[in-house]
């Protein structure tokens, strides 16, 4: 089960590259958020009951529901809907993203270790490399926060790669990884550039 | 014990910093804090290499930085008075109580004995800068900050997923847990590619801290807009903690067989780094925005003497000490010009001399310092590398760090001397007013002169701690 969950998060990964509406990729987040809650629940097994509730409603309440809640607000006082259009074009995306896929799936087969699941490190790395690429060939602020998010969940896949009880001081690291985005996107998201979503000020 | 009280106090004084509500309760409340944090430093001093409260440990690379973090807290508290004299009382609170935290945070950080520990002081390092930056609620601070934030987010998620691989390494779930001391028994029997990518994205990670490349431009930013005693402290203890955790990692892996993987690629982000600074110091047009590339300059060849290793190790933690002492200096004295001169424009600067002659001895001693030429305490560090490179034979990295210091020396130099001797190109908007007195920069005088005084002696206590740093990497 949690084989085929980790599969379809890469789909929405591969999704990722093709979009070329904000909308799709704010409900791709939540989708994600949705996915990681459920390969969660099915990993951890080893966990205890308090911190396997934290967990969940750090995945539901926070990356399912508040920060692509956040987004949709930014968006909708922006009022820009799709991505810039100095942007790198979908296809082009499309090619780099199925590139970090086969980048991702060799660095994970040499790897290998008793420990890890080849499949959780394959996509988490590609997970790390959409949401790079993302940063990089974007120009719209909103464009970089969801990069920065998908990055996130990138950690996040991680952490539950590294085995069936996620420790408490990992757990900690996480919860101020999402404390510092909803940070971001409530304060910055809100405040910067409403109407162009662009950074031009500062330079040499 | 003491580490304990010196947490629980910090945060108590930080919140009661909003509490008070008085610029008179706030002064008080910051310097018992500078009094505490000397106190700590003193305590780890006597206690070196022993653990409290089971994540901290008086390691003598942290306790020297702890050191010059203490001794730059009450310089750095009157700057801020002085730069924050006009604000309203919830500004001047905010600054003050976000200031106290960000050198609690980044104590911690010199003291963390893990790397999960680490890491967290790290991140929360970057929300306290944030206040700071943010600190005069320009549209530009706002971008700054926002760039601040952004990057060192990411930045820091990727260091996180470097300690992770650590994790990996180890394959228990509680290898988060572990200390520098416990990870350093099992990296031997580690597989080389997971080291390899653990130490890749540590760097990257850290860089946005150390404000090396390729994470450079996060700090050039922070710079231009953030308060000179702000700025004073991003340039040299939060690169301090950039720095140390990057050493703390490849001192850890130093003894397995990617020792010389990580050398050849801190020498290339040194030599990227000496680049850009170089480059971008030609043609820089922002006072503030060209000492930030200096601190990137100075922080490559802290990179290149440390993959040269040898006589480097020494050398790095050095140049460390000194460039603490010296840019600190030169940030405190930019919050002075620019009540003189009103502008970091360097067209619009000039005449400095003149209009405030102690600034312009500063800034003059401070360069001479900064660019490591005699008697700067400087000049001894860069000898060390350029000896270590000759005793390596890396002849290659010896031509372009030489080449590219020279570029570096001119930029800064002719710069300066426009500020300070030359008519401003263009004539300033606002009427120049020489109202800043002489003695705020006394504790300028007193950093560049230790600064001398280190080129001629250095005492034992500081040469025994440094030494002892480098002890394991088997070079001095």
């Amino acid at each position: 089960m949690v084989n085929y969950l980790i599969v379809l998060f890469s789909v929405t990964l591969v999704y990722f590259a093709a979009a070329e509406r904000l909308i799709i990729y704010i409900r791709l987040l939540a989708i994600q958020g949705l996915l990681l809650c459920g390969i969660a629940v099915f990993e951890l097994n080893e966990i205890n009951t308090v911190n396997l509730l934290f967990i969940v409603t750090e995945t539901l309440i926070i990356k399912t529901l508040l920060i692509p809640y956040l987004l949709s607000r930014i968006i909708s006082r922006s009022g820009v809907s799709k991505v810039h259009r100095q942007a790198t074009p979908g296809f082009y995306l499309l090619l780099l993203s199925i590139l970090s896929l086969l980048v991702s799936v060799i660095l994970a087969g040499a790897m290998i270790n008793q420990y890890i699941n080849v499949i959780y490190m394959a996509v988490a790395l590609y997970t790390l490399l959409t949401g790079l690429l993302l940063i990089i060939t974007h120009k719209l602020i909103i464009s970089h926060l969801i990069g920065f998010l998908i990055v996130e969940n990138a950690v996040f896949m991680f952490s539950l790669a590294i085995g069936s009880r996620m420790p408490a001081l990992i757990n900690i690291g996480i919860l101020l990884d999402i404390f510092v985005g909803v940070l971001i996107l409530g304060f910055f998201g809100l405040r910067l550039k409403p109407h162009t979503n662009e950074l031009t000020m500062l330079k040499d | 014990m003491a580490v304990l009280i010196f947490f629980s106090s910090a945060f108590l004084l930080s919140l009661s910093v909003f509490l008070f509500r008085n610029k008179l309760a706030t002064r008080l409340i910051s310097l018992l804090y500078a009094l505490i944090h000397i106190g700590l430093t003193i305590h780890s001093w006597m206690n070196l290499n022993s653990t409290e409260l089971i994540y901290f440990t008086f390691s003598s690379s942290g306790v020297l930085l702890l050191a010059i973090l203490s001794l730059l807290t009450i310089p750095t508290f009157y700057h801020g008075f002085v730069y924050t004299a006009k604000d309203d009382i919830r500004k001047y609170n905010i600054y003050h109580a976000s200031l106290i935290l960000l050198m609690t945070f980044m104590s911690g950080a010199y003291l963390a004995n893990g790397m999960t520990v680490l890491w967290i002081f790290v991140e929360a390092t970057t929300l306290a800068v944030a206040a700071l930056i943010y600190h005069d609620r320009t549209e530009m601070a706002l971008e700054a900050t926002w760039k601040y934030v952004f990057i060192c987010s990411t930045g820091i998620a990727l260091a996180y997923l470097g300690i992770l691989f650590l994790g990996f390494i180890y394959g228990r779930g509680d290898a988060a847990n572990l200390t520098f001391e416990n990870l350093s028994v099992i990296i031997d029997k580690a597989n080389p590619l997971y080291l390899k990518i653990a130490f890749l994205f540590v760097l990257v990670g850290f860089s946005t801290k150390m404000g090396l490349f390729p994470m450079h431009t996060v700090t050039i930013d922070a710079h231009s807009v953030s308060p000179p005693p702000v700025s004073a402290l991003i340039s040299t203890t939060l690169m301090n903690v950039g720095f140390l955790s990057i050493f703390r990692v490849y001192s850890l892996f130093a003894s397995s067989p990617i020792r010389s993987f990580m050398n050849n690629v801190l020498i290339l982000a040194g030599i990227l780094s000496l680049l850009i600074a170089a480059g971008y110091m030609l043609k820089a047009k922002h006072l503030k925005r060209m000492l930030a590339y200096s601190s990137l300059e100075n922080m490559g060849l802290v990179a290149i003497a440390t993959g040269i290793g040898g006589e480097g190790y020494y050398a790095a933690f050095l140049i460390i000490v000194l460039h603490s002492l010296i840019k600190s200096s030169l940030f405190y004295q930019m919050g002075q010009l620019s009540r003189v001169l009103h502008t970091f424009k360097l067209d619009d600067c000039g005449r400095y001399m003149a209009l405030y002659p102690a600034g312009s001895l500063v800034l003059i001693t401070g360069v001479i310092c900064i660019l490591g030429i005699p008697p700067s305490g400087l000049f001894i560090s860069e000898i060390m590398i350029f000896r270590a490179m000759v005793t390596g034979s890396n002849w290659a990295v010896l031509i372009i760090t030489f080449f590219l210091l020279c570029f570096v020396i001119y930029a800064m130099t002719t710069r300066t001397m426009h500020i300070v001797f030359s008519d401003p190109r263009s004539i300033p908007d606002q009427p120049q007013v020489t109202s800043v007195r002489a003695v705020e920069t006394v504790s300028q005088f007193i950093l560049l002169g230790l600064v001398v005084i280190l080129c001629f002696y250095q005492p034992p206590f500081l040469t025994d701690i440094i030494k002892s740093n480098i002890l394991t990497l088997g070079s001095f």
